[in-house]
């Protein structure tokens, strides 16, 4: 992160009135706290639970991506489409459209008589109460196969993601054709969207995998509390890009007209997905002064080390061989502060998962790592190249997730997330 | 018998008009643990006829009219034709499907349900064949012979499995997998499972003599008992989608013929079940909702053109998946790839939507 974009964080939640608020896997925190005065006194009192409301579905971009709140729950379902042919994958991202739309609008579900089964699940009852739900759906390199001759239409780097230094991909959990990026603050609501979702086409998606996570203090009503922490205990997303500052989000987020991509993804994203998981038990029983030397970060603050406060913008230049933050932290390493590295921002929206426990008793635990970017290249994978060989890569273990992209947003009602394909 | 059109061998059973005696292995039956299956449990609240005092006349449902109606089969297409007109008379007391509100005012449907229950009956008379060979075969001592009989016996067990479900104590009896017990050499594990755990699990014929008796004894009450049930016509209906289901949620997973690995001859029979069924249905179908009709026709055509690619001879491949554990006795190699199982799942998601709405769409409760 640019010292200017954390600044500007820093900024905003002096202006909510928090204590050094920040951002964590999202930025939704810092959006909220800047949003208007109703929100900053809802920020400044600690434990108010977020504003439900129904979030905007139509826009130039997918609004789910950096909505006003970020919403407590995440959860990401791939799918790979089974679809026959190019005309039915039209009408199938179109019924997809429209569900989404339903949904994130709270669209009450549609009565028929009794001897045909319901047609919703009814699991949030007769009319869905706002919940911040919103969705987003991104599409992976393999939709562009031979199957439906998209092969033209691809995003020039989208790809399929390779094995990374560090990686144990298991190909039960990683890829896809199709992502599901659901958010919400209950989790009926989340099972409520999915299970809508799936049935409208349920011949044409076969699901491949499902992660379900949660966001901590992502919210509004976390904002006092800065970036939420991650299972490894430290604050995650202090420095994180600002989605409230659309000029920062255009120029390292969105797909811009100027780029060497087809001219359908302008405003669509780069997504990558990293199912991580966090040896938690071999963490706990690491020093104090370890953990923070490998992240770089006071653990109990967050602050860079040697400094106090969590948005305090750590300067290297002042610590070239690395006495204060080791030249290897994890936040050295992924954001260097160098002017070079300033193009390398990243969003990041990942969230907590867990999954119950391995053959060996451990917990099988993580961080569902979410990024969108402008590019690829000068995004995710450089950030990733600097961080290959941390020492954090002991503790973690990247097992799944995929490289997407982020279809452009539905601007109006004649329109459907991904019809530039088709045209 | 003047209106049967048979282009086929069916065959509908005149020994249904023979009153039979009651199997001895009857009380028994009636004592093993129910089988918590998808169709016992929606239509759990079915209470069965114990012992049938009247014999239906499901034949007699086949006697004169002339509709034309095309059967399903592996071989090909015949045609059976039926009235309906309350042939299924036998049924004296105890006999409540409380789900299902009644019966239909629609003569396409009832000529539906009454072709259907004669189809029914026929399936346990081919059933009862089937199962015979296997049976000699177990007594024989021919382990090679009880094998190649197994998958054949089930077959007709699958077409008309929700239906035959209804008969709870028999469903549980003969089809229950080892997963309702504390262990494959629990004594109320009976049926097939049993006898294919034994032929393929302990390799042997060996001890497998009393549950084939036995089968033959529940299938012999199942005859009996189905003569006399009343199909209400949405249980009809709902037990095509509840085959698809069933394919969907045991077969696909290989659980059902664990041993054997022939779960694709059930897979098919549950299809093809299904399919009779709506073909049944197609006259009332083509009346309330053309539409759906030829979703549920492309989406069987499209079913079958996938399950075609899995014929061997006239039997089908074994069930050899990736995730199997390499190499077994059975599994040699892949036989049927994660890209097949998931587009027959996507198949069959597809098709459970559409045949599902059929009850519906007739106005069935």
């Amino acid at each position: 992160m640019t010292s200017q974009a954390s600044h500007l964080s820093r900024r905003d939640f002096l202006k909510a009135g928090a204590i050094g608020g920040a951002t964590l896997l999202g930025s939704g925190a810092v959006l909220g706290a800047c949003a208007g005065g109703d929100e900053s006194e809802q920020a400044g009192s600690s434990g108010t639970v977020p504003e439900s409301r129904f979030v905007e579905f139509y826009g130039p971009r997918q609004t789910g991506i950096a909505p006003p709140v970020v919403p407590t729950l995440g959860m990401m379902a791939a799918f790979k489409l089974l679809t026959p042919d190019r005309e039915t994958l039209r009408d199938t991202f179109a019924d997809l459209t429209d569900e989404i739309q339903g949904l994130m609008s709270g669209r009450p579900p549609l009565i028929r008589d009794e001897a045909f089964p319901p047609t919703d699940s009814g699991i949030l009852g007769a009319e869905p109460s706002p919940d911040n739900l919103s969705i987003v759906m991104s599409v992976g390199s393999s939709l562009f196969d031979d199957r439906y001759g998209l092969a033209g239409k691809r995003p020039t780097e989208l790809f399929k993601m390779p094995f990374l230094a560090n990686d144990r991909l298991d190909p039960a959990r990683t890829h896809g054709d199709l992502l599901l990026n659901i958010d919400a603050d209950h989790p009926d609501t989340l099972q409520f969207a999915l299970r809508q979702l799936m049935r409208r086409r349920r011949r044409d998606l076969v699901l491949h995998w499902l992660v379900e996570g949660y966001t901590r203090g992502a919210g509004t009503d976390q904002m006092a509390a800065g970036a939420p922490r991650n299972l490894l205990g430290f604050k995650d997303g202090t420095a994180n890009l600002d989605s409230h500052d659309p000029a920062m989000m255009e120029r390292f987020v969105w797909v811009q007209p100027e780029d060497d991509q087809p001219d359908w993804a302008v405003g669509g994203s780069y997504q990558a997905v990293r199912v991580i998981r966090m040896f938690v038990e071999f963490w706990d029983r690491t020093p104090l002064a370890e953990q923070e030397a490998i992240i770089g970060r006071h653990k109990s603050s967050g602050a860079p080390l040697g400094m106090r406060n969590e948005f305090d913008v750590p300067v290297f230049g002042d610590d070239p061989e690395g006495a204060r933050i080791p030249l290897d932290a994890h936040i050295r390493l992924a954001n260097p502060q160098t002017p070079e590295s300033e193009e390398n921002l990243i969003f990041r929206r990942g969230f907590s998962y867990t999954r119950g426990f391995d053959g060996a008793g451990r917990l099988d635990m993580g961080l569902a790592f979410v990024s969108y970017q402008r590019t690829m290249s000068k995004g995710f994978l450089a950030v990733q190249d600097r961080l290959t060989g941390e020492p954090l890569e002991e503790y973690i273990l990247p097992e799944g997730g995929g490289f997407f992209f982020a279809l452009p947003g539905v601007t109006d009602e004649g329109r459907f997330l991904g019809d530039g394909l088709f045209t | 018998m003047d209106g049967i059109k048979l282009t086929k061998v069916y065959e509908l059973g005149n020994p249904y008009l023979i009153p039979m005696p009651e199997p001895a292995g009857c009380r028994n039956a009636l004592s093993v643990k129910k089988k918590g299956s998808l169709n016992s449990m929606r239509l759990r609240t079915a209470t069965m006829l114990m012992f049938v005092t009247t014999l239906a006349l499901v034949a007699g449902a086949c006697a004169d009219d002339g509709a034309e109606v095309r059967v399903v089969s592996d071989e090909g297409s015949g045609s059976v034709s039926g009235t309906g007109s309350g042939s299924l008379s036998g049924t004296a007391t105890g006999l409540s499907l409380e789900e299902f509100e009644g019966g239909t005012d629609n003569p396409l449907v009832q000529q539906a349900v009454d072709n259907y229950k004669a189809y029914v009956a026929e399936q346990i008379d081919l059933m009862i064949a089937g199962n015979e060979v296997l049976a000699d075969a177990i007594r024989a001592g021919d382990l090679d012979g009880s094998r190649s009989a197994y998958a054949p016996a089930r077959v007709e067990w699958e077409r008309i499995e929700p239906i035959a479900g209804l008969i709870e104590e028999i469903d549980g009896a003969v089809d229950s997998r080892v997963d309702d017990f504390e262990g494959p050499d629990d004594p109320e594990f009976t049926g097939w499972h049993r006898i294919e755990y034994i032929l393929w699990e302990l390799e042997t014929t060996d001890g497998a003599t009393p549950f084939a008796d036995r089968l033959q004894d529940d299938l012999a009450i199942l005859r009996r008992e189905m003569s006399g049930l009343e199909l209400p016509p949405a249980a009809v209906a709902i037990g095509a989608a509840e085959l698809i289901e069933e394919v969907s949620e045991g077969k696909i997973t290989g659980e059902e013929d664990r041993y054997s690995k022939t779960d694709l001859w059930d897979f098919n029979a549950n299809v093809e079940g299904a399919r009779q069924v709506i073909e049944f249905l197609r006259p009332a179908l083509e009346q309330a909702d053309p539409d759906l009709l030829d979703s549920i026709d492309a989406g069987f055509s499209e079913l079958n053109a996938t399950l075609s690619t899995l014929r061997d001879g006239t039997g089908w491949v074994l069930y050899c998946r990736e995730n199997d554990s390499y190499p077994s006795p059975l599994c040699t190699e892949v036989t049927v790839t994660q890209d097949t199982i998931d587009l027959l799942k996507a198949q069959l998601a597809g098709l459970s939507e559409n045949i599902s709405l059929t009850a519906g769409t007739l106005g069935l409760k």
